[in-house]
């Protein structure tokens, strides 16, 4: 378990609307400082700047799906360590289980609850090591 | 030379058929053949009787005289007796069913009577032969001779009870001619001995003749009766074999009518995978005609360089083991070099003898179903997140709304928000009810089981409920203990089943009322049951309760909310977790829907 609480938070997702709901959840009910990367192929260069806690990924998206990212972060400097989680509609166990077996964190699924959303990616940051 | 080597073929089957005819008569029956004398001996008895009464009568009116009176008298009311016992045994006799059973008895009642008739004449001799004059001696030798002798034909099929009737006619009189004092009484008294003698020679030989002859005759009637029987059976089997043969012959049209007619394509080929038929639908599939094919390798034909499943070493492998082979598929090249996915089922055809005589392919073009499959994969997928991302902001604004985060909402935009929110979470469970009922049906659902304490899921699931429950103002409650046991079942699944159940309990529930959820363990299952009080299950509902899209009345739905998938769901949710669903009325009203799952045995009680 890190020694501090979960503040900066990265969310790179294509969608306007979700990006919204999104931030309105983790600032108002959450409390967290938020930065939104809607375009993947800048995310990158995005995440190192803002040095956020925890980066909260889609995984489908245009031009560079969540896991290629995720790959290409595990490759970059100052990136390698940073905990990931998925956020994503799709369902399937299998698929499920692939991101797990990537290394991400944890993943939660669309529709997600703003309402909850703060509170478990708290439990998934309280449940790193 | 002819005639020497001649000589002893003729005398061996002289030999062979006088053998032939011991073994002939000796299947007669012995009882028969007793049988057949005994009747041939009483069919003799009533011109006996005649006889009797009439040479009788003469005697009785040749002998009268006042001296002999009684003697005579009572010799004549002798004779009467013996003929009137002889008539009630021959009448008795004829009368009976039990002839053949009951011969010996019969022959032995005869032998009596033959004996009493025999003393009637030899008294006859003995008593009156002394006391009377020189003429009617005369006549009475005469007579006892003629009756005597009259015995032979009679009892011709029982030489014994000939000897025993003439003996005891001839001794009394040869006693009397012997203590006569007359010499030539005397000689006579010699004679008449040798006499019987001969005639019991006599009868003797006659009894074989007719002891011969039934048995001949019986023994023909034992051949006639076998040789009618063989005659029969062989009829019979003519038959059967013209029947297999009409059944052998329609059940071939029939079989060349399957694979002619048969929409799968059926190829025969031999153990080296030459082709030695194929039916229309094999033609059409491959695009060839059979005459193309016939003659040639289906091996190197019909298949392309590069396959990798039906190859020649995998041939070669299954002509080795001569095994039938299911749903091998592989990819086939047709007479236009189109590939095509075809699946086979391939069977050796193997004889008694254990030779291989031909294989047979089944065979089906799967290409469109495959695109067909891998389509609804790639829809299914695109369906799941493409339905989910615009419900993901519409769910979430509406419950930022709701929560109140973004500011409190005036009463009716508050309640318009909450109908929204709810719909919304119903096109939600929707979408994924209509997901898992696709996985699970078509076969890819995999279930994801660990070890789970009971009491845990039962509590888990009643704080997961709580607040659904709340909103239909219908409480929650455990009765008794729950059994600590563990089972072996897919947590999130399990979950979902409790609260499918739990949630159609609530809203069915009166308000104001529980809902029980009760355990108990049997047999190394447990069951789990979830009672309400509401209206109960309407009876032309009861059967397709567990099927899609099932809904009492339609009206339920616009009241209730679900999507008519839940249940159906659940069954087959619990029934791949090996365990079996049920409901029953609940006694004072409502239902009991209940669930069996087995119990991890190695764990119980830790």
């Amino acid at each position: 378990m890190p020694d501090r609480p979960l503040l900066k938070i990265c969310y790179v997702e294509d969608d306007d609307d979700i990006q919204r709901v999104a931030r309105l959840s983790l600032e108002r009910v959450g409390k967290m400082e938020v930065s939104i990367i809607g375009d993947p192929t800048i995310a990158l260069d995005a995440i190192l700047a803002f040095k956020p806690d925890l980066v909260l990924l889609d995984w489908m998206m245009p031009v560079m799906d969540g896991p290629t990212l995720f790959k290409r972060m595990r490759e970059t400097e100052g990136l390698r360590d940073m905990p990931v989680v998925f956020l994503t509609a799709k369902a399937s166990q299998r698929e499920l289980d692939e991101l797990r077996g990537m290394g991400a964190a944890g993943v939660l699924s669309k529709p997600f609850s703003p309402k909850d959303l703060p509170e478990q990616l708290r439990a998934i940051w309280r449940a790193l090591p | 030379m002819t005639s020497g080597s001649a000589a002893p073929v003729d005398l061996a089957s002289t030999r062979d058929a006088s053998a032939r005819t011991e073994d002939v008569s000796g299947r007669a029956d012995p009882q028969r053949v007793l049988a057949d004398r005994v009747e041939q001996l009483y069919g003799q008895m009533p011109l006996g009787m005649a006889a009797h009464l009439l040479i009788g009568g003469i005697a009785t009116y040749e002998l009268w005289d006042e001296r002999t009176r009684d003697l005579v008298l009572f010799w004549w009311g002798l004779v009467l007796l013996v003929t009137a016992a002889r008539a009630v045994l021959y009448f008795g006799y004829r009368a009976s069913a039990s002839k053949l059973v009951e011969a010996e008895q019969w022959m032995r009642w005869l032998a009596i009577s033959a004996l009493a008739s025999g003393v009637t004449w030899g008294f006859a001799g003995a008593v009156f032969f002394p006391s009377h004059t020189d003429e009617q001696q005369v006549f009475l030798a005469f007579l006892l001779a003629g009756v005597a002798s009259a015995g032979i034909p009679a009892y011709a099929a029982s030489w014994p009870m000939f000897a025993m009737y003439a003996g005891v006619i001839v001794l009394p009189f040869t006693y009397v001619l012997a203590n006569f004092g007359n010499r030539l009484f005397t000689e006579i008294a010699v004679l008449v001995p040798i006499f019987y003698l001969i005639n019991v020679g006599i009868a003797y030989r006659l009894n074989r003749v007719f002891l011969s002859g039934y048995r001949l005759r019986h023994a023909y009637d034992r051949l006639t009766e076998d040789h009618t029987r063989l005659n029969k059976q062989l009829e019979q089997q003519i038959e059967d074999l013209q029947e297999a043969r009409q059944e052998v012959e329609a059940s071939g049209r029939k079989l060349a009518l399957f694979a002619e007619r048969a929409p799968i394509s059926v190829i025969e080929m031999d153990a080296n995978s030459t082709i030695l038929e194929m039916n229309p639908a094999a033609e059409h599939m491959l695009g060839y005609s059979a005459l193309e094919l016939i003659g040639r390798s289906a091996l190197s034909t019909l298949f392309p360089a590069d396959e990798a499943t039906l190859t020649p070493e995998w041939w070669a492998q299954f002509v080795a083991r001569r095994l039938p082979a299911n749903r091998v598929r592989a990819r086939c090249l047709r007479r236009d070099d189109l590939e095509i996915e075809v699946e086979f089922t391939i069977t050796p055809l193997v004889n008694e003898a254990g030779d291989l005589v031909s294989i047979i392919a089944q065979c089906q073009d799967i290409t469109q179903q495959l695109e067909a499959e891998r389509l609804k994969k790639e829809f299914t997928s695109t369906l799941s997140h493409e339905l989910r991302t615009p419900l993901t902001s519409i769910i979430g604004s509406l419950q930022l709304v709701n929560s109140g985060v973004v500011g409190d909402a005036s009463g009716e935009i508050s309640e318009l928000a909450t109908v929204a929110e709810r719909n919304a979470q119903r096109l939600l469970d929707l979408i994924n009810d209509l997901l898992d009922i696709d996985k699970i049906e078509s076969g890819k659902f995999t279930l994801v089981p660990e070890s789970v304490r009971l009491a845990d899921l039962v509590q888990e699931s009643l704080i997961l409920n709580k607040s659904f429950a709340d909103r239909y103002r219908v409480g929650l409650e455990v009765r008794g203990d729950v059994p600590d046991v563990r089972l072996h079942v897919d947590r999130k699944r399990l979950m979902q089943v409790m609260t499918n159940l739990l949630s159609n309990a609530a809203k069915f529930s009166p308000e104001g009322s529980a809902i029980e959820v009760n355990t108990r363990c049997a047999d190394a299952m447990v069951r789990v049951e979830i009672s309400d009080r509401g209206p109960g299950i309407p009876d032309d509902f009861r059967s397709r309760i567990f099927t899609r899209f099932a809904q009492a009345d339609s009206t339920t739905t616009r009241h209730k909310g679900g999507t008519g998938l839940g249940l159906a769901i659940c069954k087959r949710l619990i029934e791949l977790m090996n365990g079996r669903i049920g409901f029953d009325n609940r006694p004072g009203g409502g239902t009991t829907f209940h669930f069996e799952l087995p119990v991890l045995v190695d764990a119980v009680s830790t």
